[in-house]
């Protein structure tokens, strides 16, 4: 028979307020094997620990129970206590008797006989515990960023400063994202693409930076140190190898689209280039739209082009990477406004968001930095603002705070008010949330400096007569109805996650809240971890972020892949699934049922009736099973038995409850 | 002699003569008119032993399991639903495909031998129930067809050379009672419940007629026959039996081709359908309908791990 140890903790009054704690170490005494039992105030403390270490050399123990708190939160402080004392640290089973008893019941005595039933099933588990020893990994020391948004370029650059090679993808065909789109920045009022355009010049010469543009991430298999990623590099009809960027097949195209950069508020061409600092600074022509692509007619482009570039047969690519850490930053979309009829969102064309007031203001966009609003080109004075549109709205779906609308308000009202001196801007609004450095202070000068009008209140309704919209809501602070005339209305459209963040977040393996935000591993203390080992999260795909967020969260993501990165190699999960041959039949249920692809079948020799005989057996990748144990249960025969959690453990636990 | 036994004798003696398969699995006259028992035959002059009628009614395809670890190529006859069975084997990859040559024959519907009242006397028997249920009368993978026998992979009517005569017997007539008793346990009370399973475990004495008949059933070692006790135990107390039962159940979960088979050989009539078929509905209220062993290449729903697996559970 096993030595083992039994440690009952108070965990202070957690436990012990809930549980007689000496009583249930009393009564473990007498459970089969156990040599040593005891209770103490704090068992995770330095000296709880020390008293485990002591028992260990003391009483020769082969394995412990330790009585607490969940495993999640101190197994590997258990594990490697019984490690320092020269115990395997898979002799170890914490048995929880706080989250799944104290804290969930009030009655002591039966609070006590749950502890005491819970650990007899540790001690019966313990016994059948077996050594386990973990293997080694090799990393691939580079890293992949999804998103070439400002959070992707940083997390891209941090990354690469440290050293590691980086391949940064974006789907569009320049990296930027919506920062580009985005005029001036709050609160310094910088000019966006005066403080994005170097950043994305970097990443794009940075020597440990691959750009790879106009691409998607199609499937992702392996895992942490080892995915191995299939890309589709997407056609883009023009050769970069030969184009020279000169700009003569853009001009001649004869093909106008609306364009996406621009809001739909400017045209592009069919072969493009988004915006003048594009990067890469390369045309790509758009196949839904050329007239070559489509029907065959026009090829005007291939005949101006001077170098040849210009390629009709090019097709997508797949290709397949291996990476060590897998960076997300895949950023937001703007809410549909059109879902608020009310306010005649998507109906009457000046009813804007603040996206269209960005490419409206921007020396680059659509109307040379003029505010001429969409329907008459009419410069307009009297300008309204409602906040949150598609934030903080149940009925909408969108119960959460978007965050940067009310500082990007703020600062269009200033900028506007800068623009046109005879301008004003009304402002209604929910609550002003201003909680970031020198956010106030911004606000506060467009209150007391820039004359904007902050109503508090919602717009019940938006119509048009003749030129001006009518805007009618209530002043909820004065308790009466409002109604303005306005020029222009800019809805302060709130963020969405991607509509395709779930796809993605499937083809990942990480998981996503209700609304498609990514989901961090903890909210406090891992938000830029996803549950899946190896990947992380920058940006506004966590959850609605502004720039500073965003690039803040996207050095913290990069320090976490080039922490990854930096390791010789990976220990791997030692608890794991083993097939026992003998009875596998080869089925091969565990291996389509493999969450993580770590099971392959291979052929075995045995001797039968004096003849060798091939049969086939199921054989589990050590390095790549995550012990999840999907294969311990689909597996018809048993074969199948996860390492640590056996059949025979768990019978063991079974048993010893049944036992009482 | 009857049209489907003469082709039967036809093809089973070339495929032997020709040398294209070593064996043939098939169904023989039995010791009494009610009675079409299994044969293996190696020879062709052996082929006369062969005979089909509405008796014919033992699946063939777990047979295939004795010669799972030869290269010998075995042909054997399936009816509709012994065919699922085929696939079964395959998905499993118990059997390689190019290791067996399967017959399709069309089926006239099995009669239930229960009904015999007079084992001296040849008599008009009712239809099996599994039978009036079938809605898989026609093999779903097949190399070979004889009597008209056609290949179907979805429901269908009977088809074939029988097929007025199926239609006449009332094969498949009774498809929509499929979840029939399922229903009505499920409408029980726990205690009712607990009465009516009790009842019939205790008439179980652990031949394992049922598991020896099962094409899903191919393990290398049956748990039930393991060294390793503890899970359960081999004594027929109805505790035990339970748990066999459960188990059984279980091990069949979402790759039990509905044959039927483990009912009707059951001496003791315990509805083990029943069990097979309440699996069933929950796979098919969880993971959409599907029917396991008719489709080849199809993945079974609990052979596979997809994100959006319903987890109400967690």
């Amino acid at each position: 028979m096993k030595r083992i140890g039994v440690f009952v903790c108070h965990c202070g009054s957690n436990i012990a307020n809930t549980v007689h704690c000496e009583k249930v170490a009393q009564v473990a005494k007498d459970f089969p094997g156990v040599v040593l039992s005891t209770d103490y105030k704090y068992m995770c403390s330095e000296p709880g620990q020390v008293m485990i270490q002591e028992a260990i050399r003391e009483h020769n123990l082969d394995g412990y129970v330790v009585a607490a708190c969940s495993p999640r939160m101190h197994e590997p402080t258990f594990r490697k206590c019984a490690a320092r004392a020269g115990m395997n640290p898979y002799m170890v089973e914490q048995v929880n008797i706080r989250e799944q008893c104290s804290w969930v019941h009030a009655d002591k005595e039966k609070g006590t006989e749950k502890s005491i039933d819970l650990l007899r099933m540790g001690v019966a588990k313990v016994v059948k515990n077996e050594p386990l020893y973990s293997t080694t990994i090799p990393v691939t020391k580079r890293s992949l960023v999804i998103g070439g948004g400002i959070a992707g370029i940083q997390a891209a650059l941090d990354i690469a400063n440290a050293g590691y090679p980086v391949t940064l993808l974006d789907r569009e065909h320049t990296i930027g994202g919506r920062m580009a789109q985005v005029d001036k920045t709050f609160p310094t009022l910088d000019c966006s693409a005066c403080i994005l355009t170097p950043k994305m010049v970097e990443a794009a010469q940075h020597p440990n930076i691959e750009l790879m543009t106009y691409a998607e991430v199609e499937a992702v298999d392996g895992f942490v140190g080892n995915f191995d990623v299939t890309i589709r590099k997407k056609a883009r009809y023009v050769d970069f190898d030969k184009c020279t960027g000169c700009g003569a097949c853009t001009e001649k195209c004869p093909k106008k689209v609306p364009s996406e950069f621009e809001m739909e508020l400017g045209v592009r061409k069919a072969i493009y280039t988004p915006f003048p600092q594009a990067v890469p600074n390369k045309p790509i022509i758009d196949a839904n739209h050329c007239r070559y692509l489509l029907d065959g007619k026009c090829g005007i482009c291939k005949k101006v082009c001077p170098t040849g570039a210009v390629d009709y047969e090019q097709k997508d690519e797949l290709i397949m990477e291996r990476f060590g850490a897998i960076v997300v930053a895949t950023g937001f979309e703007q809410f549909d406004i059109s879902a608020y009829e009310e306010y005649g969102a998507g109906k009457i064309p000046d009813v804007i968001t603040g996206l269209h007031l960005e490419r409206l203001m921007n020396a680059s966009g659509p109307t040379a930095g003029k505010i001429k609003r969409p329907s008459d080109g009419k410069v307009p004075e009297k300008i309204v603002f409602v906040k949150c549109v598609g934030s903080r709205d149940e009925a909408k779906g969108r119960p959460y705070c978007s965050k940067a609308c009310c500082m990007y308000v703020a600062k269009h009202a200033t900028l506007l008010k800068e623009k046109m001196p005879n301008s004003k801007s009304y402002i209604f609004y929910m609550d002003v949330r201003t909680p970031g450095k020198n956010y106030e202070e911004f606000y506060a000068r467009t209150q007391n400096e820039y004359d904007a009008q902050y109503i508090r209140g919602r717009v019940s309704k938006i119509f048009q007569v003749g030129d001006k919209l009518i805007v009618r809501g209530e002043d909820s602070l004065l308790g009466r109805p409002v109604e303005i005339e306005a020029d222009l209305v800019v809805l302060a459209a709130g963020m969405d996650p991607r509509s395709d963040a779930k796809d993605l977040a499937r083809t990942l393996g990480i998981s996503y809240d209700q609304h498609g935000w990514f989901t961090e591993a903890h909210p406090k203390l891992q938000p830029v971890e996803t549950h899946t080992a190896g990947i992380y999260l920058a940006g506004a795909c966590q959850g609605p972020k502004d720039i500073p967020d965003s690039v803040a969260q996207a050095s913290a993501a990069a320090v976490k892949a080039a922490g990854l990165l930096s390791k010789p190699e990976l220990t791997s999960e030692a608890m794991t699934a083993l097939c026992d041959e003998a009875i596998c039949s080869g089925c091969g249920l565990c291996q389509s049922i493999c969450p993580y692809k770590s099971i392959e079948i291979k052929s075995v020799n045995e001797r039968y009736h004096g003849q060798m005989r091939q049969r086939r057996v199921s054989n589990v990748n050590q390095g790549l099973c995550q012990g999840c144990g999907a294969c311990t249960v689909a597996c018809p025969s048993g074969a199948m038995n996860l390492k640590g959690f056996t059949n025979d453990q768990i019978l063991a636990e079974v048993d010893a409850l049944c036992q009482r | 002699m009857n049209q489907i036994t003469k082709e039967m004798r036809d093809l089973a003696r070339e495929l032997l003569a020709s040398g294209e398969v070593k064996g043939l699995i098939g169904w023989t006259k039995g010791s009494r008119w009610y009675l079409t028992p299994p044969v293996v035959i190696t020879q062709p002059e052996e082929a006369e032993q062969l005979y089909f009628d509405q008796f014919a009614v033992n699946n063939l395809t777990g047979l295939l399991l004795d010669y799972r670890y030869g290269d010998d190529k075995i042909a054997l006859f399936v009816k509709g639903c012994d065919s699922r069975g085929i696939v079964r084997l395959l998905q499993d990859h118990q059997i390689k495909r190019d290791n067996v040559l399967v017959i399709g024959v069309p089926c006239m519907g099995m009669s239930d031998k229960k009904a015999v009242t007079d084992p001296r006397q040849p008599a008009e028997l009712p239809l099996l129930d599994k039978c009036l249920e079938c809605r898989y009368p026609n093999p779903v993978i097949a190399d070979r067809l004889i009597s008209g026998a056609l290949v179907s992979g979805e429901p269908s009517e009977p088809k074939g050379l029988t097929a007025s005569e199926a239609a006449k017997r009332g094969v498949g007539s009774k498809q929509a009672d499929r979840f029939a008793q399922v229903k009505a346990i499920e409408a029980m009370s726990a205690d009712e419940k607990y009465a009516f399973w009790q009842a019939q475990h205790e008439k179980c004495f652990r031949c394992y007629a049922c598991r020896n008949i099962c094409p899903a059933c191919n393990c290398r070692e049956c748990i039930f026959e393991s060294d390793k006790k503890g899970w359960v135990n081999k004594s027929a107390t109805p505790t035990d039996n339970a748990f066999f039962a459960v188990t059984r159940a279980m091990h069949v979960a979402g790759r039990c081709v509905e044959c039927g088979e483990c009912e009707r050989v059951c001496p003791m009539d315990i509805p083990i359908m029943a069990l097979n078929r309440k699996v069933i509905q929950d796979i098919n209220e969880l993971f959409g309908e599907s029917d396991a062993g008719t489709d080849l290449d199809g993945k079974m729903p609990l052979g596979l791990f997809k994100n959006d697996d319903p987890e109400e559970f967690m």
